[in-house]
Order: C-alpha cells, then structure tokens, then sequence
C-alpha cells in the first residue's frame, strides 16, 4: 500500500445524546480524525447488530455505537438493550477473529463533545494500527 | 413504482462549509449519483433564496426526492421539510447530510473533508431513494398546563399562563410555594425585602381562579406526548383540611413537640403542627409525620408512647392519662408490671439510655384519680358475650366489648377478680387498691365480674352457650408445673403459684428460716422476695446462668438488693426428709452445652458433683400451664404443648363462637402480651356477632426498623447525652419489712425532665391535643395520601435549586466551628421573621464585630463544581451592607476571586459597596481555623487567604464568617429528570434544547424549563424565564393541535409470529397483542419511536418508519461504496 491507511467507521449514534455531542463538538470547533462517518437513529437500542455486520461485510474497518449513558436514555432504557446485545455481539465477532477494538460501544452525552472527539481520535488510530479489516475482499492487508 | 427523481443541494454556509470543503467538487460528485436529476451549491440553502431554489426545482425539474447536504439536522431538517411541504411534495421525502458540524468544522485537512462529505453524500442519496411518503398524525392539544415547582420562577409562569385565561395546575412539593426566594431577606442591587415583592405574588396564585394549585404534592407518574399527557400527582397528607383551616394557629399553643424548622434551616425550631412561614400559600397548616416511632409498634397493644410522653414533658398530666386509656384499659397496672418492649426498641438507647417509658405511664396513671374518670355514653345491642377468667386477657377484651355496646359477663373462680394480676403479682409491685380502681373502671362500663364462679363446677360450659352469644375463654396458665424430683411431695415443698397465690389472698403463710426457690422466671424472683419479706433467708436456685434467666433484669436487681441469694448452674436432684418434712435438698451442679429449642443453652448436670443443702422449705416456681380439666369434656381442641389451640389471627377456636387467647393458648406469657390477645379477641367476637368474615383484613405488619447510620449521627449531633431519670425507689432495709411499693415513682418535676428526653421520632406525636383545640373541626389524623390523574397539553418545570453543604469542605469549618454560616442561614438570621428576629448575632446571642465573607465557596473549584454559581458575588456584597446597616461599627471583609457584577444596577451597586467601608480582598478564602499563632487572634475564626493584589498570605481573625455557597442541581433532579425524559448538562442542571436560540425549550416538545433549573441565574433571569416558559405553553395550547412524527414502528401482520418479544420489549407498554388476529400491535400515541421493538423482532416484522432497515443499509452502502 502507497498511501497511508485511512480507516473507515461507521458511527451508529443515537439522537438525543452521542449525535447532539457530535454536533457539539463541531459546534465546539474540536478537531478530529475525517474517519467516521455517522448514522443517526432515535436510539441505541433500534440499533440491529445485523447493522454492525452489514457495515463490516461491506468493508467498513471499524464500528462505533455511542449513546446516552446508562440511565440517561431518553427512551428509559434502550441503551440497556443495546448493552446486552452489543456484549453478544463482541462475543461473536471475535469468534469471527475481529479484533474487538473494531467494535466499540461508548456512552456520550449531548454535553460531551470532548468524549466524542476523544473516542474517534482513539479509535481512528487503534485501527490504523490493526490495518484494514477487508472482510468484503477477504484479504488482509498492511499488516 | 415511480422513478426517483433526486435534487442534492450543497450549502456553502458562507465559509463555514465552503473554506474547507471543496462544495463544487461534492457537487460535481453528487449530480453523477444514480437517481439524481440536478445538484446544485449555494451560499445560504436555508435562507429564502436557497430556498427558493429547491422550490423551483421541484416545479420545473419535477423533482420527487431531495437531499441537503449541509448542517446538522437537529438545527435545520424542520426548515428543509417544510420547503418539501411547501411544493406538495411529502416531507418526509428528504434527506440531510450533516458537512458542517460532522465535516468541516472538525477537520481542516481540505481534501479529506472533501472526499468525507461525498461519501456522506452519497449516503443521503442512497437512503432517500428508499423513503417513502408518511403521513403527518395531527392531535388536539389539551388546554391546561402544568407547572412544577412553586418558587419565583413557576410562580411567574403560573401566573402568566393563567392570567391568559388557560388552566394551570402547580405543583410544589414543600407545603407552601415561594421557593428560595421566601427564604431571603433583601434582593440585590435594589435591596427590596423579598417577601415585600415575592408574598403579594403567591396571593395572586392562591386566588388566581384559574390555577389549582396542589402544594405538598408530588409527581408520581407522566406519560404521553406534546399536547397530551397524562400526570399523576400524589397529594401528601397535610392531616389538616384546608377548607376549614382558617389558620388561628389555636392548634400551635398546645402543639407539645418541638422539631428543628426546615424553613429556618435548623436555626429555629417549630411545631409538629406548623405553617412554614407566616405569609405562607396555601394558608393553612399541617402536621409532619414520619414513621411509626419503634416504641409505639414494639407495643403489642400499639399506644402513643411519644403521645403520651411528650403531654406528661408539658405537664399536661391528665391529657397524658387520657391518651394512654385510648388504647389501654389497665394504665395503673401496666405502669408498673409492663415488661416494656417499648424501652428495649427507644431510640435514644443509641444516644444515652431507652426514655423511662413504663415508669412515666405510671406516673401520668399517678396523677389521676381513675374513680373520677368520666365513663362515656354506650349504647347498648343488646347481644351478650362471656369472659371466663378475669386477668389482663379477659379485661381487655371485656373493656373494648363494653365500650362497643355489649353486655359482658365475667366468670372468675377466685374470690377476687384479677387473675394472675391478683394472685401472682405480690402487692409491693402491685398495691392491690391500684388494682382493684382499674379493674372498677371497666365494671363502670357495665361489665359483670361473677366471682367464686368456676366454669365446669358452679356452672356448666353448655349453660353459657345457650346463654351469650359467644364466649371468650382467657382462663390464664394456673397450675404450678411439678419438679420430678423423689421427695416432692413432702410437707414443706410448695408449688411456687400456690405459694404467691396464698399470701397475695391474704391468707397467713408461715415459711421456716431457710428457704429454697428453684426456677429462674419472674414467679420465681416473686417467690423469693415474698419469701424474704415474710423473715425468711432465701436463696434461689437456677440451673443455667444469670444470662439466661427469663425474669426481668429489674426484678432479679431488686431482689438481690434485698437479700435474696442467686445460686446459678444447680438443680435439685432429691428432696430429703425427716418425718415426712423437708429437711435437705441434694442438688447437683450443672453445665452449659449446646443451645436448645428456646435458644438458650442447654445445661447438663455434671456428674459426681452432687451436693446438699439443708432447708426449711423448698418453693418450685418452674413454669405453669393452664388448668384445662373443663375443656376436655366439651371438645375444645388442644396444642401438643397442652394449650389451647386457636386460629392465631382471629384466636377462634374449633367450636363455634367460642374463642381464647392469653395464657390459656400461649402458656405463660406477660400481661401487656395477654391485653393484646384480648383486644384481637374483642375485635373478632364483634365482627363474629355482626355477621361479618372473621378474618381481619390483613394490615402491614410493622416491625421496629433499626434507625440507619445516618439518622443515628441525626440523634447524637441534635441530641446530647442527657442521662435516665430513674423513679424513686425505697430502701431496701426498709421495704423488705413490709408488702408497701418498692417503686415510688416521680415526682412532677423529675417526671417532666424524663419525658421531654423523648426525641420525637415520628415528629407528630398523636396525641391529639390539636384536635381537641381546634373549633373547626380541621384537624383529622387518619387523612390518607390522595393521588389524582390530570390530563395536561403542556408542562414548564420550574423545580429550583439546592445550596452546595459546604461541611464537605472541610477546610471552611462548617459544622465545626460555631459561627461559620452559610449565606441561605444569614438570609434567614437577618430576615425580620427568621429565628433571630432579624439580629445577627454570633451563637452565644453577642453582636459579631467583624465578619469575613468568601465568595465561591463550592463554586468555580474544580473539586466540588467547575461553574460560577453567578449570584455569590451580588449576594455577598448585598451581605456587607446589611451588616454595615445593622452593626455600623463591624468589619466587613470580602474575600473574592473576580467580581462579577453583570446586571442591571449591580456594578453601581459594587461600587456602593465599595464605599461604605467594606474590605475587598482579592483571594479566595483558602481555610478557617480557631488555632491563633497571635494574641489578637486568641479566640477569634482566622481566614486565611492569599492577598493576590499584595502578593501574600494573610491571617484575617474575625468572629464570623459567612461561606457564599454554590447553587447545585437538586438532590431529587435525577428523579424529575427520569419522570419529563429531560437531559442533563454536564454540570447536572436540566438541558435546554438550544443554550441561545432555545433557552427554555427541551429536546421533548411541549415540555419547558425555567429558571434554576436550567442553570445558577438570578431573581430577574427566573423571572424572565417562567415568562419565556409561559408563552412557549400558550402557543402550543393556542395552536389547538401537535404534529406527531411519523417515526413511529408499525407491525406487518403477515409477518408477525406472536413470540411477544416486541411487547416485553417495549419501555412504553405501547404494543398490544391482538388475541384475535394473534399479532403485536403498536398504540401509535403511545410508540415513543426509540425503534428498540423493531431490532427486538426476530421475524423482521416490525418497521420504524424513517428508519427502515433498508434505509440505514442504503446509507451503510453510500459511505462505503466508494
């Protein structure tokens, strides 16, 4: 590979609290890595893991779901929901050999713009250094 | 289906996108995207050209999808679909890709921004072509509102929502509303009183037609949506009705209990009976009550102890006494006999000792004359019970019959009513005319005591059926169990009942010079000081250890005080005699294995210990069982222990109609216990002769709670160690000569200091002096919690909120040193009706001569809370010139980091200040102490505080200091917060939807916050807020109807395979199973729309509209399809 290695992530965010502070830390001027690209959804817990693999398979390098922190749920308790599946999930996903840093799931409030570029920045760079996932292709590459 | 037909507007948003994200390359991009007929970049989209734009168009270009690629949605989706709508084209045929706050506001590399909004883009193209039409749901908005919280900013929007016309229901959880503001003294910079400006405005909302206003209320349940909820609210139990009350306050001059005032913050103390403050709204009083007190649910007959303790520390005996009979009908004799529960459970054992409970009912018992006793009018049914036996259990029950109307006979076979009471209590514990007045009483009543009248010799047990209705049989445990030991029955061996039984009857008993009482129970500690007072040496046997005797610990104390001698760990083994008389025992010693059924240890004789003692006489006393020849004969059922057997919640035995209960059914048990059996036997024969189910309703049973850590810390700092007041007793050397009381009581002084140790666990003591007071009838202590449901359209929370405790910061000496105050207690100490009457004073009532202020005080520190509380500094410098107006020759010291003087009139006021001699200091006050390193500051408070304008530490030593502390979000905010789904910011204050442009919206429609709330803020801002809040609710309500998103989940019946999954699912309870057509279904104004249903769902069969599982694909594609 020429160029350096540029992870893609989808970030699977809820409404009320992660996607509020993703926007704050827009709003906050706070730089972080271009490698996340988000999805809004009302909730964490309309989140499908079918999602998380859908975005995998189709050569996503990495997921992060980020909602409203336990007990702040605007729907009472939809992160719960999301926090038993998630823990599923990560089970199954390293039975796929996926490292579980590619899979991340974080409570960020509306008030945590700082939390939100943090986590990106951590995440962006822990998968830069795991390379590419390419489940599409099948092919691991600069590793 | 119809060919998509996609418009994509990129936004340049000035250079706020377009500096760093190339939008003519995004534009390039997107107009190549499948689906898309036009893409076009402008400078403002949102604005009317941009707009316009998209309108033309649709029109020209027959658009039938758009996509703006611009901000973030929260801030402008709204605006983009109302251009939709505008066209005739379904809204929710739209897609936005946020290139502002998630693009080029978080990166400045310009060619990865770039390639990020393509993708992102692209996304949005991809989603939208899979959106279909929805259909906007419109509701009616309900007109009323609700307000929560009652300080200056619900108040203003209470008002303002009201004076429009519209409904408005306050809820305000204290007892009056007026929140903080009630509470200060001057408002800054104006230095109005508060209450001058705050009390003519609470009249306005007590009077205001169209505010309902529920104080001492609370939110217990909220649902629904904008427009439409539905809120339950718990009415407290204020016990006074409102109605009536015209507050003469005749109730607080007998009120006899003293708690610190809530309202005062703990400086003054009020009533149990109380109105927080004078100008109060609702202007009506109520009574305090917590739980239970543990004394009152030890009891096994439940009296007010704290009732009747509090009346006797007022002197008002005789109410005491009236008190105490409510609820037992032998006062005199439980005063002296009870083996008091009540005491072992006290409270105040964890401060010093138990209250001297038993002791203080004899003396209220002592002041009255029970033969002068007014008997109240009965009247009579006519229906007749009988009693057989008349001890404790017996006259209970005959009492309670009476007084409801019975004709009651009583049976007894000894010569004497009384039972055990009479012929196992010795006078000297219970002087027998004491006795005889309170069993006179209840033969007032119009019960009949027949005496000499044993049942089964003088009269039959079938007469008596024929005769009463029912029957209650309390014939007690009589007979003296034997020793089983060889030699019992020689002459001089008595069974220890009939030894008591004879002398107690008056009957001479003549006992040689050495005496034996084996058993270690209370009949045996009788025995032996009976024993002792009839000349005789007596030494009492008992074959475990003092541990575990069953007597009271009074009793085996005062029988050693008089002589007798306790030999523990030995039995008799043999009764040796001469000439068929007792001359010797042999005993042998024993020890202590393992424990038994009753849980005391086993003891087990020790072999080859054997030895004798020569006596006199030898008195068994035991245990005893009941004398039950007479039972046998008419069938009534018995119990393996030889009792008799009964249904234990309503004591009915096996015949109909007849019941039992004391010592017949439990074996030898205490008085207060067998008062019990007779009051549950009372209640039974009466729902047993009215026809009603015998069976009581089954009530919580309340145990005594273990007070936590906490509440004991409560005790021990509001109570000091005060010791017990023990009764006067008599001399040893003196009472053994005779039967006269050992126990001689109270004098009323010693009585008076005793109970008023009593610390009022349940607050209201119930003794019912404020009923009897009040005219009005206003007062009624068996109120209940109401809880009421409202419909409401809108909801303004407005709940305030608390001060910082500083005593968490230890290095301001809060709670240690005596005169370091908050500034909510020097509100309340200057205020004209606080608990010093306006003075401030040091605690020991002087004048302080100097006063150091510290501003920030859990404010602006990042250990307790990062934020400016932004009131400190007005407040502080408001302080300096109330004490510069009311002590003119005090030292005032400011200890400041920044002034923050921003409102109107408050730099003037700063500067007012400044001039009237007050010392600003620039340095936050880092640490009080009391330790001088001077003589000038022997006995002063030193601060100590770096002078940052000076450059050094200085040691200020003043006599008071007041901590300026933080505003912080109320302790119960959590709680509301859950209850209205409102966010919190980081600080924990509730979350506005936009911190500029939507101040007091939420992220919920139709729900608002105004003032504290939301964040520290003065009086004004408050003000303005509840306004702001106020309109906000009138144009929704005057709007008539919400728009309901679409976004709701619905089920496809085809699909559904009734597993339920969805249902348990659901946080909203909003999906019904439909036995019928067996599928889920989705209450559309119920379905929050989280989506949790839909993911839950393992046949696929439940859609979120909007985000449909083939839309989130599509944009998974568009991001990574490149």
């Amino acid at each position: 590979m020429g160029e350096k290695f540029e992870p893609k992530i989808i970030g699977f965010l809820c409404r009320w609290c992660a996607y509020a502070g993703a926007d704050l830390a827009g709003t906050s001027r706070m730089e972080y890595p271009p490698n996340v690209y988000t999805i809004r959804v009302n909730c964490t817990g309309r989140i499908d893991p079918t999602f998380v693999i859908k975005s995998l398979a189709q050569g996503a390098d990495g997921v992060l779901i980020a909602g409203c922190h336990p007990g702040d749920c605007h729907y009472m308790e939809g992160n719960y929901m999301m926090l038993k599946r998630y823990t599923l999930l990560s089970r199954l996903l390293e039975q796929f050999g996926i490292e579980k840093e590619r899979v991340r799931l974080e409570w960020i409030s509306a008030s945590e713009g700082e939390k939100f570029a943090k986590t990106v920045h951590e995440m962006t760079e822990k998968i830069r250094q795991l390379g590419p996932l390419n489940w599409n292709t099948g092919k691991k590459e600069g590793r | 289906m119809v060919e998509e037909r996609i418009g994509v507007y990129i936004c340049h948003c000035g250079t706020n996108i377009a500096g760093t994200v190339n939008v003519q390359e995004v534009t390039e991009f997107a107009s190549k995207l499948k689906g898309v007929v036009v893409a076009r970049e402008y400078k403002y989209m949102c604005s009317d050209p941009g707009q316009d734009l998209i309108k033309k168009d649709i029109r020209e270009c027959g658009l039938n999808r758009i996509v703006v690629s611009s901000c973030s949605p929260l801030m402008h989706e709204q605006t983009f679909r109302r251009v939709l709508n505008e066209t005739g084209l379904n809204p929710y045929l739209f897609q936005m890709a946020n290139i502002r706050e998630q693009d080029s506001w978080v990166t400045e590399d310009s060619k990865a921004a770039t390639e990020k909004a393509k993708r992102l883009v692209a996304a949005a193209v991809r989603r939208v072509s899979h959106h279909e039409p929805l259909e906007i749901k419109t509701f009616s908005v309900n007109p009323n509102t609700l307000v929560v919280g009652g300080g200056i900013a619900g108040i203003e929007a209470a008002l303002r929502v009201a004076d429009s016309g519209k409904k408005v229901y306050l809820v305000e959880k204290e007892p009056t509303i007026g929140g903080h503001m009630a509470q200060f003294d001057k408002t800054f910079p104006t230095l109005d009183c508060a209450a001058c400006i705050l009390t003519p405005k609470m009249s306005l909302v007590g009077s205001n037609p169209n505010i309902e206003l529920l104080a001492y209320s609370e939110i217990e349940g909220f649902s629904g949506f904008a427009g439409n909820f539905k809120v339950k609210i718990r009415k407290k139990a204020r016990y006074v009705d409102p109605e009536k009350c015209t507050a003469c306050g005749e109730c607080l001059n007998v009120c006899p209990v003293e708690v610190p005032s809530e309202f005062d913050l703990g400086l003054g103390l009020r009533k149990a009976i109380y109105m927080p403050f004078p100008q109060a709204v609702p202007h009506t009083f109520l009574i305090s009550k917590k739980e239970t007190p543990p004394c009152k649910l030890a009891c096994p007959i439940h009296q007010d102890v704290q009732g009747y303790l509090a009346l006797i520390a007022e002197g008002k005996f005789k109410e005491a006494y009236q008190l105490i009979r409510k609820t037992n009908p032998l006062p005199a004799v439980c005063g002296r006999v009870c083996y008091h529960p009540c005491e072992n459970v006290c409270n105040r054992r964890y401060v010093d000792e138990p209250l001297s409970i038993a002791a203080l009912k004899r003396f209220a018992a002592d002041q009255v004359d029970v033969e002068e006793i007014e008997i109240p009018s009965i009247t009579k049914n006519g229906k007749k019970v009988a009693i057989i036996g008349s001890g404790p259990a017996g006259l209970t029950t005959a009492h309670d019959l009476a007084l409801m109307g019975y004709d009651v006979t009583i049976f007894e076979a000894a010569s004497e009513p009384g039972g055990m009471l009479r012929m196992g209590i010795p006078a000297y514990r219970l002087p027998r005319d004491i006795l005889s007045k309170d069993i006179g009483y209840i033969e007032k009543l119009g019960v009949q005591i027949k005496t000499n009248v044993k049942v089964g010799k003088q009269i039959r047990f079938k007469e008596l059926k024929k005769k009463y209705q029912a029957i209650f049989l309390a014939a007690g445990a009589q007979r003296s169990v034997s020793l089983r030991i060889p030699g019992e029955d020689s002459e001089g061996v008595i069974p220890g009942l009939d030894f008591l039984r004879r002398v107690n009857m008056g009957e001479k008993v003549q006992l040689g010079r050495r005496v034996v009482v084996v058993g270690g129970g209370n009949t045996a500690i009788d025995a032996a000081r009976v024993a002792v007072r009839l000349g005789s040496s007596t030494t009492i046997l008992y074959r475990r250890s003092r541990e575990e005797m069953p007597a009271s610990k009074e009793e085996v104390h005062a029988a050693e005080m008089e002589g007798v001698k306790l030999t523990f760990l030995v039995a008799p083994k043999r009764i040796i005699a001469e000439k068929g008389r007792i001359s010797k025992v042999e005993c042998i010693r024993m020890e202590l294995g393992p424990p038994d059924a009753s849980g005391r240890r086993r003891p087990i004789p020790i072999e080859g210990s054997e030895f004798t003692i020569e006596v006199d006489n030898l008195i068994a006393a035991i245990g005893q069982t009941p004398d039950l020849e007479f039972v046998k004969e008419i069938g009534l059922e018995l119990s393996p222990a030889g009792t008799l057997k009964v249904d234990e919640a309503t004591l009915a035995t096996n015949l109909e109609g007849v019941f039992a209960g004391g010592d017949v059914v439990t074996g030898p048990a205490t008085v207060i216990d067998a008062m019990a059996a007779g009051r549950k036997a009372a209640q039974s024969i009466d729902r047993y002769l009215k026809g009603e189910p015998l069976a009581p309703t089954p009530e919580e049973v309340k145990a005594p709670r273990e007070p936590s850590e906490e509440q004991i810390a409560e005790f021990r700092e509001r109570f000091p160690v005060q010791e017990r007041i023990e009764p006067q007793v008599a001399e040893p050397s003196a009472r053994i000569k005779d039967f006269s009381e050992v126990v001689r009581g109270y004098d009323i002084e010693r009585a008076k200091s005793e109970a008023d140790r009593c610390m009022d666990c349940g607050i209201c003591s119930e003794c019912l002096e404020c009923v009897k007071a009040c005219d009005l009838e206003a007062i009624n202590h068996e109120m209940k919690d109401e809880v009421m449901e409202i419909d409401v359209g809108a909801v303004i929370v407005a709940t305030g909120f608390d001060v910082f405790d500083p005593s968490i910061a230890r290095q301001y000496g809060y709670r240690v040193y005596d005169n370091v105050v908050t500034s909510l207690e020097f509100e309340r100490m200057c205020n004209a009706s606080g608990p010093t009457g306006g003075k401030i004073t040091l605690k020991n009532g002087e004048a302080p001569k100097s006063i150091a202020i510290l501003h920030c005080v859990g404010s602006r520190d990042e250990n307790y809370h990062e934020y400016c509380s932004r009131i400190c500094c007005m407040q502080s410098m408001k302080f300096a010139h109330l004490v510069r107006e009311k002590l003119p020759d005090a030292k005032v010291y400011e200890l400041y980091i920044d002034i923050r003087a921003f409102g109107k009139g408050y730099e003037e006021f700063y500067k007012r200040v400044m001039n009237e001699e007050v010392i600003f200091i620039r340095g936050k006050g880092a640490e009080v102490t009391d330790f001088a390193e001077t003589p000038e500051e022997e006995g002063k408070l030193i601060v100590v505080c770096e002078d940052t304008l000076l450059g050094v530490v200085r040691r200020i030593p003043v006599d008071m200091v007041i901590l300026s502390v933080a505003l912080e979000p109320r302790k119960d905010s959590d709680k509301i917060a859950k209850t209205f789904l409102l966010s919190r910011s980081r600080d924990g204050f509730f979350l506005e939807r936009h911190p500029k442009l939507a101040p007091v919206s939420t992220a919920n429609d139709g729900i608002y916050i105004a003032g504290a709330c939301q964040g520290p803020k003065d009086i004004p801002d408050s003000v303005a807020q509840g306004g702001a809040a106020a309109a906000e609710a009138l144009s929704l309500i005057d709007r008539g109807k919400v728009e309901v998103e679409p976004d709701i989940a619905v089920v496809d019946e085809n699909l559904c395979s009734a597993c339920r999954v969805c249902i348990r699912a659901c946080p909203f309870n909003a999906i019904e199973f439909d036995e019928e057509k067996e599928v889920a279904v989705v209450q559309e104004t119920l379905c929050k729309a989280c989506g949790v249903c839909v993911a839950a769902c393992p046949s696929s069969a439940i859609k979120q509209q909007g985000f449909t599982d083939k839309q989130i694909y599509a944009e998974v594609e568009g991001i990574l399809a490149t």
